[in-house]
């Protein structure tokens, strides 16, 4: 509910919705990471936040464009916003609804880790996952483990097939 | 065998800087490293190391000077550690050395976490950027 009150009052650094080419993810980035010289820390974090989060928008959104056919680009939303105590980064994209539910149990698995657990996790999925395309599979956990924040989460069904989900990762200044 | 030299670009800096060199044994990577399709990327480089430990057999160095790499690229750096590993249990020599910005505290735990996954021991090395 706090954190519902920060998204809603804080001041918006970045807004947008659209394809997540990684030209426009990478110019992104690279202005969170260098808009300012306070928070250098928090900067670091939140921009490997951002670049975790907003590739898996990119990666898995079932909305997406294909680029001359052959590449796959997820179309989404994502927020930046801040507050005088943290940045709050949210994105959002379209899922089938069977992945929203797996998604909101890996949320739950990784916001009842301590970083011990989360660390023991990370390790054991990147050893077992599959590679390739798959990528490593712990940017969820790469999130909480670097804002040492909970992950919040929300569904939104459209239809019997598809939901939004939206994440929303908070990074403190301090 | 052939060399891999790949430059880095201001308008891709999410492609990193390669240079892999048979006759000296040296690979180094450095930059950043978050592109689409990272397994597609770092595929040449895994089967380089492969090529190298299973044909040319001379001691090898790996040296990563990566200021952000993404979980993707994480699990292709993680690939060559263990390709090295194995190339070093069958008598190989090999070192690995990891160049991290001293103001990124989260850089060493990864290091930390590759060494554990691997099995490999990596030489931590301070640089200001």
């Amino acid at each position: 509910m706090n954190d519902t009150v920060l998204i809603m009052t804080g001041k918006t650094i970045l807004s947008y919705k659209g394809p997540f080419y990684i030209e426009l993810i990478s110019v992104f980035g690279t202005n969170i990471r260098n808009f300012n010289d306070s928070f250098s820390n928090a900067r670091k974090k939140l921009f490997k936040i951002f670049i975790e989060l907003s590739q898996n928008v990119s990666n898995y959104s079932e909305d997406f464009h294909m680029v001359n056919n052959v590449q796959r680009i997820g179309v989404g939303e994502l927020t930046l916003k801040e507050t005088d105590a943290s940045y709050v980064f949210t994105t959002r994209n379209q899922v089938k609804d069977k992945d929203a539910s797996i998604l909101a149990e890996r949320c739950e698995l990784v916001n009842a880790s301590d970083q011990l657990k989360l660390r023991d996790l990370k390790r054991e999925q990147r050893l077992n996952s599959p590679g390739e395309k798959f990528g490593a599979r712990i940017g969820l956990i790469q999130a909480v483990m670097l804002s040492k924040n909970k992950l919040e989460y929300h569904i939104d069904q459209i239809n019997e097939k598809f939901s939004y989900f939206s994440l929303t990762v908070k990074v403190d200044k301090n | 065998m052939e060399n891999i030299a790949l430059t880095s670009s201001p308008t891709t800096p999410y492609f990193p800087e390669v240079n892999f060199d048979v006759n000296k044994g040296t690979c180094e990577i450095s930059g950043e490293s978050y592109m689409e399709e990272t397994y597609k990327f770092y595929l040449p480089l895994i089967n380089w190391i492969k090529d190298f430990t299973n044909n040319i057999k001379r001691p090898i160095e790996l040296n990563i000077k990566l200021i952000y790499l993404n979980t993707s690229s994480t699990k292709c750096v993680l690939d060559m550690l263990e390709i090295l590993k194995d190339y070093e249990d069958e008598g190989g020599k090999v070192k690995v050395k990891w160049y991290y910005d001293k103001s990124d505290p989260d850089m060493v735990d990864e290091v930390e976490d590759f060494e554990a996954e691997s099995g490999i021991k990596i030489e931590l090395i301070e640089f200001e950027q």
